[in-house]
């Protein structure tokens, strides 16, 4: 668990870079610090593992003030990844894999076995890679590797600057793909930076809006999209909103508006209650037939119009 | 240069010496770089941290290097005497400035992110250094390293002026004596040197990532390695040090003589005609190969010690000129002959000491001493011709251009310059012969001996009369060289072993059968 308490931080020059931010962060859950370019949120992660100290304020890691932690015995269990992965280029990918347990002193045959099981996990061959450089890697296995680096001890929470940020968008979807689904993740407390949408939308439990050092809002994508708390986060999704809001809102959400319900025998369900709306539309498009969704109470058969029309009755209820 | 035949002779008559020079050099190399990567690095790495530092200490090691390597090795000597000591800091210093700036740039250059990652990912400052700047800064350190060793190398050479030994005793001897042989036999294992160690030091540069470490550990016991070299040599020892020039070191009217007609055998060091006397003076040295007529003899207290078996010859000093020169210009001759037979033993001594110890300027010197003779006339500036007049980089020949060049001035249309400062007898007889310089004075006993090279036969029946000497030399100038030897200027200027006036009193010294004796019993 991750808990700031209005930190500000101010750099030489006397502009204020963070102002008053305060947010918390559960276990398990994925926060992500989103904002254009100098909108403080890279500094504000990196108040968290102590690379910049702020001016005041109260940063709380695992229920414990940072700055009662030792430095390098708090970095150690904060796994860190970065834009541009900063991975040691005298190191094997292995040796760059092992730095932290070889940092906290596992034995050699432990850190070995680590090693290999995560590069198995984020699909880097051990055979071919396990002692090879980083130059010698494309970018996105230069950047799985160095998400491995940041996993390899295990730590209980993972703070993230723009992990993606360096990659073209086709490598990009994947990694943030395999991302998401790696099981390492779901019981980790992870922060990530990023000033892309999309990737907010995809991988964010909650989102933390932030500009000009301060926070806006933090919410759920929907809470963000449906109740924007002032006109810069209404603003800031214009351009996407439609989209955003077809991938925000879970067929859960709209299931008061929808009434077909078909027996279960006779359907087998494409779709869950927990499926976005865009993906209902997306399965709706590529089969030019309705689809079958279950939901908890029932089975549900719905067209693109039924859809959109509940998606609509939801919109004025909320607003 | 023409390649003198006989030189792998040469090497083989002089292989001791060769390699008792080349260890005494990699020596002096390798213990400066020694000191200079203990206390560079770290003074590159604390730079690193305290950037205010960085400009000030950049700053001094950039000036000191600067410094002319000749007058680095100079300052040292007031402080540290002679010998290795001052030679080793002046190189020492001369390596600093390559190895702080390149472990500066070295860990500076280093990718800003990894060092972000790791420090993020909880590495201590001491792990930092260690696993992630010094390896990363490691190519551009032994760059650093690299070029402290190659300058290391050519600047020890100058060593030899100061008494510390090295390859520069046969260099600067070969330069004194004119014997090709003897310089190259310093020169190519120098050279050679600089080029091994610059190649070894690329291949190090040049290893994968894995076996820097390796090469880490193997660098600093290579160093220690190297440097102990030096403290081979030189294990044994009389009570008195003698300090002789190159040139004497090399002629057979110098040390050679002395061995073999004296019998005098004692522990001796190469030091360069500028600092001998001074380290005479100073106790650092007891027993130097002065000239008679420099003014520091009468300036340092020191006194000749008699030449009692006569192997020193008299030597005639007189202008040598271009006969060529000569004929384009027949007035020059009598103007230079007005010197003819004027200054004296004691006049010579007189006008060095004014130049050597009481720091006048050597043309003040030489228009004092010809306006008390009646011969000054003011300058004509004509412009019929320029005349060059050269000199060897000692007390004598400085005056003696600066008076030449006041009398062509004052009694010709031709303009004379002065190209003091030439390095030695061969460096100024080739420049006669090629035509770089029209006259300078010469010693006759120098023409026999280094420039003629006569064979021992033809020494032994001229060397006890100086008239014969000059004689000989005359003609034999004029037939090879086309060059003439002009009417001596009257002093004799020759070799003598001094001592401190004090110290020879004190030992009942007066001669050098005395020391021998002395030394034999002490």
């Amino acid at each position: 668990m991750i808990k700031l308490e209005h930190v500000n931080k101010s750099f030489h020059n006397g502009k204020l870079a963070v102002r008053d931010v305060s947010f918390e962060v559960n276990t398990g859950e994925t926060l992500i610090l989103l904002g254009t370019s100098g909108s403080g949120k890279t500094t504000t992660l990196r108040m968290i593992n102590r690379l910049i100290a702020p001016d005041s304020g109260e940063i709380h890691v695992n229920g414990e003030r940072v700055n009662a932690q030792q430095i390098e015995s708090l970095r150690r269990n904060i796994g860190y990844v970065l834009q541009d992965n900063g991975l040691f280029p005298h190191y094997t990918v292995a040796e760059n894999i092992g730095i932290v347990p070889t940092l906290l002193k596992w034995d050699k045959k432990r850190i070995e076995e680590r090693t290999r099981s995560l590069m198995d996990k984020l699909h880097l061959s051990a055979a071919d890679h396990y002692h090879v450089y980083p130059q010698q890697l494309s970018g996105g296995q230069q950047q799985r590797v160095g998400l491995a680096r940041a996993l390899a001890a295990d730590p209980p929470v993972l703070l993230m600057d723009e992990p993606f940020g360096a990659l073209d968008p086709v490598t990009r979807a994947s990694v943030r793909k395999e991302f998401r689904t790696l099981d390492e993740i779901s019981n980790k407390t992870v922060i990530m930076v990023t000033h892309d949408v999309q990737e907010a939308f995809e991988l964010g439990d909650r989102i933390c809006l932030m500009d000009n050092g301060a926070v806006q809002q933090t919410g759920t994508p929907a809470e963000l999209l449906f109740q924007p708390a002032n006109d810069f986060v209404s603003s800031f999704f214009h351009e996407q909103r439609f989209l955003l809001e077809l991938n925000a809102l879970r067929l859960a959400d709209i299931r008061p508006w929808l009434h077909t319900s078909v027996p279960a025998e006779n359907y087998s369900p494409v779709l869950r209650g927990d499926n976005s709306c865009w993906d209902a539309l997306e399965q709706l498009t590529t089969l030019s037939a309705p689809v079958t969704i279950s939901f908890e109470d029932a089975l549900i058969r719905l067209d693109t119009s039924e859809l959109m029309h509940a998606f609509t009755q939801y919109k004025q209820t909320v607003s | 240069m023409e390649e003198q035949p006989g030189f792998p002779e040469f090497v083989q008559q002089q292989a001791g010496k060769l390699l008792e020079q080349t260890l005494q050099h990699i020596g002096l190399t390798f213990i400066s770089l020694l000191i200079a990567v203990i206390i560079g690095l770290p003074l590159g790495i604390l730079i690193t941290r305290r950037k205010k530092l960085a400009g000030i200490v950049l700053g001094i090691a950039g000036v000191l290097q600067t410094i002319p390597s000749i007058a680095l090795l100079g300052f040292m000597i007031p402080l540290l005497g002679i010998g290795a000591k001052p030679a080793i800091v002046a190189l020492f210093l001369y390596a600093l400035l390559p190895i702080i700036r390149n472990t500066y740039t070295g860990i500076l250059q280093v990718d800003p992110t990894v060092i972000d990652a790791a420090t993020g990912m909880g590495m201590s400052k001491k792990q930092l250094l260690y696993q992630v700047q010094l390896p990363l800064a490691m190519p551009v350190l032994l760059a650093g390293i690299r070029t402290a060793t190659v300058i290391n190398v050519g600047v020890a050479t100058l060593a030899a002026y100061i008494a510390a030994g090295g390859l520069g005793e046969f260099i600067f001897g070969g330069i004194a004596l004119n014997n090709s042989n003897m310089i190259l036999a310093g020169a190519i294992p120098s050279a050679l040197l600089a080029i091994i160690f610059d190649w070894g030091i690329a291949r190090l540069q040049k290893l994968r990532m894995r076996k820097v470490k390796t090469a880490l550990y193997l660098l600093p016991f290579l160093l220690v390695i190297l440097s102990s070299f030096y403290l081979l040599p030189a294990a044994y020892g009389t009570s008195l040090v003698a300090g002789f020039t190159p040139e004497f070191m090399g002629r057979k009217d110098g040390s050679l003589g002395l061995k073999q007609v004296y019998g005098l055998d004692m522990r001796t060091v190469v030091i360069s005609d500028m600092i001998m006397y001074k380290a005479a003076y100073e106790k650092t040295l007891d027993v130097i190969s002065g000239s008679t007529t420099d003014g520091r003899v009468k300036a340092f207290g020191l006194q000749a010690l008699e030449d009692d078996k006569h192997i020193f010859p008299p030597y005639y000093a007189a202008p040598i000129a271009r006969q060529e020169t000569l004929d384009k210009y027949p007035e020059l001759e009598p103007v230079l002959n007005k010197l003819s037979g004027i200054i004296n033993d004691s006049i010579m001594t007189e006008l060095n000491y004014r130049v050597d110890y009481q720091k006048q300027d050597p043309a003040t010197v030489a228009s004092a001493f010809l306006k008390a003779k009646g011969l000054l006339q003011t300058a004509r500036h004509g412009t019929k011709g320029t005349i060059v007049i050269g000199a060897k980089m000692f007390g004598d020949g400085y005056v003696l251009a600066n008076i030449y060049k006041l009398l062509v001035d004052g009694y010709t249309d031709l303009e004379a310059v002065t190209k003091t400062g030439l390095g030695g007898t061969k460096i100024a007889f080739e420049a006669l012969t090629n035509g770089q310089i029209d006259l300078y004075p010469e010693y006759s006993g120098t023409g026999l001996l280094v420039i003629l090279q006569a064979n021992k036969a033809v020494v032994d029946t001229l060397i006890s009369d100086k008239q014969k000497v000059y004689d000989y030399v005359s003609r034999e100038f004029m037939q090879r060289y086309r060059i003439k030897w002009l009417p001596p200027v009257g002093f004799n200027n020759t070799y003598a072993l001094m001592m401190r006036r004090q110290q020879a009193a004190d030992l009942h010294i007066t001669t050098i059968t005395d020391l021998k004796e002395y030394l034999q019993h002490h």
